[in-house]
Formats: structure tokens, C-alpha cells, sequence
């Protein structure tokens, strides 16, 4: 595969990293992509940018929940009377 | 190992190895099949806490008549299912001893998403307690064995739509995004990353309030869709349900929600990068003085 075969679009180009990364490939396709990236300088910056970006969001996305809200649930919750099937 | 590609010319990054973060989710593995998790019953729970109601699982309610539950699990693990408790059975207490163990260690990552829908803090805070709320008067209808941590999400979803959605009432933008994504795509195509690599330094290094920013300013159906996939790791189907969404929608939402933040993201980079060229001194003497 080269990056033509995506129809010369940089858009299917990166449509298709992030499928790879996604796990949404099939194993075919998966090793096609990974053979690409192996001589693709262009797809694997993509490649490389996109995973920079994935884990400097997941890391930003790490707040803690305060202590006083697992606190409140576990009040709430013991308040409620479920009709239990029996 | 399988994911060290042979004859690179350059490092990857630490983050393509597979592994998992500080609060045990999956950090994405590039190499290995199509997911097939499943979160088949989710749906049973498509209104939580409106429709809740009613779904009641045939051969649940028996207490150890297990040669009748057998057919509601057709689809898992025998093995696994011996060992899995009978809701039918439980006690109001144990039942609430089981939410508390296994449900609740979600607590903080319900509330990370949360923030990506809630306005504040606040109102985050509500929105967690309000879902664990329907999910402890649901929980009966939660099935042992599948995939919890997505059966919560799936009612803080529907929480928010139900409670929050309807009171802002934004106008989802639509036609500007259109345009912006076809500029997007031809910026790209001639400037593959629009990032010089003092910014590739300068985006790696983004201070968490940037990115935050970042992501709070795409519309929320795409950042609902970034952060699921992206962030928890959750594969297009269960975000797809999660989200009550087709898997295509999720797909488009997902492809242009990253494609805005990718930009968003170059934008605070570039600017980040730049600022630190102009004052290369000023960052090393921070707070040990």
C-alpha cells in the first residue's frame, strides 16, 4: 500500500491512523497500515502526532472526584429502598 | 515485540507501548483485533432511569434456579458465570455491598466525564450523583459479568441529556463546521502537521488547562466522542452505545472532533512554543529558589 492508494488524501490518510489505533481494523488491514508506517515518513508523523495528542489529553482528563461526593453517593444510595424481586 | 516496528529511523514515543494508566485504563493497542467486548445489554438500560422499568431478564428472578438463567448468558464465559452472583437472590444489603465495591471505584472517572459535560465543577459533582443514584435503583437489571464501567457511563449519558441538555439548550453548530472541516482538510493536505518540532516539544509539554480549554471548545457531541474513544478507550461500538448513537455517527463525530482539537491544540502549542524560543531561561529556575 502506499499512501496513494488511500486516493491521494491526506484526509483517508488520517482517517485511516486513526482506525490503526483505534483496533478497528481488521488483521489484514492492520498489517497493511503497519507495513505502510514502516516506509512512510509522512504517515508515521501523522502517526506519531496523533499519539502525542491521544496521551496529552488522557492525561489532562485525570481529575480526582472529591472525597465529600463518594461520600454523598454512598448516603444517597443507602436511603433508597429497591423493590427487590421477592 | 510486536508493537517495536523494525527499521524505524526514529524512536516512538513512550506512549504507543501498550499499558495502562494510573487508573488501570486501557492505553491503546494498536495491533490487535477489532475489540470484541460487549455491552450487549446496555441498552436494557436505554432510558436509565426513565425506562429502566420493565426490562426484567427472563429466569433472573429465581432464586437458584441456575439451570434457567443459563440461557439469558448464552453469549459469556460458562466458567466465569458460575462465580458471578445472582441479583435475583441478594439481599437489599449485599446488593448494596456489591454497588459499593464495584461500582463505585468508578467515581472518579465518572466525574472526569462528567466535567467534559457539566459548566463547573458543581454541577459535575450533581450530575455523578444523580447517575449513581439511577444506577443503584438499576442495578438489579445491570447483568454480572459485562462491562460495568460502560453501563455506568451509559446513564451519566442519559443523566446529563435528560437533566442538563435540555435546560442549556445550545445550538449544535453545523453548517460553520462543514466549512471549517473542508479548510481543514486542504490545510492539511499541504502542511501535514502544521507543527514545527519546537512545537511537537511545546504540544507534549501543553499545560492541562490548555487542553482542557482545547477540548471544551469542540462542540460537545464531537468531544463526548473524543473522550470516550480517546481518553477511557472504549472501542466505536460501546462508545456508540454509551452515547445512543449509530457507530457511523460516532465514527464522523469522533474523525472531526479530533481534527478540531488537533488544531486547537497547534494553535496553544504554537503559541506555547513560541513563548518559550522567545525566553529560553525562563523556565528553569520555576520553584526551587
Amino acid at each position: 500500500m502506499d499512501c496513494n492508494s488511500l486516493g491521494d488524501c491526506s484526509d483517508a490518510r488520517i482517517v485511516r491512523i486513526y482506525e490503526y489505533l483505534d483496533g478497528a481494523l481488521t488483521l489484514a488491514d492492520l498489517k497493511e497500515v503497519k507495513a505502510h508506517l514502516d516506509h512512510c515518513p509522512e504517515c508515521t508523523e501523522q502517526y506519531d502526532l496523533e499519539c502525542i495528542i491521544r496521551s496529552v489529553v488522557r492525561r489532562s482528563c485525570q481529575e480526582h472526584a472529591p472525597e465529600q461526593l463518594k461520600a454523598n453517593i454512598i448516603t444517597r444510595i443507602s436511603q433508597i429502598r429497591i423493590e427487590s424481586g421477592h | 515485540m510486536f508493537w517495536r516496528l523494525p527499521g524505524r529511523s526514529s524512536p516512538r514515543p513512550a506512549c504507543l507501548n501498550p499499558s495502562r494508566d494510573r487508573r488501570g485504563n486501557k492505553v491503546w493497542t494498536p495491533f490487535v483485533e477489532p475489540s470484541v467486548t460487549t455491552i450487549e445489554d446496555i441498552s436494557t438500560v436505554a432510558g436509565a432511569g426513565g425506562a429502566v422499568q420493565g426490562t426484567q431478564r427472563p429466569g433472573r428472578t429465581l432464586p437458584g434456579n441456575s439451570a434457567q438463567r443459563v440461557d439469558s448468558r448464552a453469549m459469556t464465559n460458562e466458567s466465569v458465570d458460575a462465580n458471578l452472583p445472582d441479583a435475583g437472590a441478594e439481599s437489599e444489603a449485599q446488593r448494596r455491598e456489591r454497588f459499593e465495591r464495584d461500582a463505585l471505584v468508578y467515581v472518579d472517572q465518572l466525574y472526569s466525564a462528567a466535567l467534559r459535560m457539566a459548566r463547573n465543577p458543581s454541577d459535575a459533582e450533581d450530575l455523578v450523583q444523580e447517575a449513581y443514584t439511577k444506577a443503584y435503583s438499576a442495578f438489579h437489571q445491570y447483568k454480572p459479568g459485562t462491562n460495568l464501567k460502560a453501563w455506568l457511563y451509559r446513564i451519566l449519558t442519559n443523566t446529563y441529556i435528560n437533566l442538563y441538555r435540555k435546560r442549556q439548550r445550545e445550538p449544535l453548530r453545523t453548517s460553520t463546521d462543514t466549512v471549517e472541516d473542508w479548510q481543514m482538510a486542504q490545510a492539511m493536505e499541504h502542511s501535514p502537521t502544521g507543527l514545527r518540532s519546537a512545537e511537537v516539544e511545546a504540544l507534549d509539554h501543553l499545560p492541562d488547562s490548555d487542553v482542557k480549554a482545547a477540548l471544551q471548545s469542540i462542540g460537545e457531541d464531537f468531544r463526548l466522542a473524543v473522550y470516550f474513544v480517546d481518553v477511557e478507550g472504549f472501542s466505536y461500538k460501546e462508545a456508540s452505545e454509551i452515547l445512543g448513537a449509530p457507530i457511523g455517527t460516532v465514527m464522523s463525530r469522533l474523525h472531526r472532533g479530533r481534527k478540531q482539537l488537533r488544531e486547537l491544540l497547534a494553535d496553544y502549542a504554537a503559541e506555547r512554543g513560541i513563548q518559550a524560543a522567545a525566553k529560553p531561561a525562563a523556565k528553569v529556575d520555576g520553584g526551587t529558589k
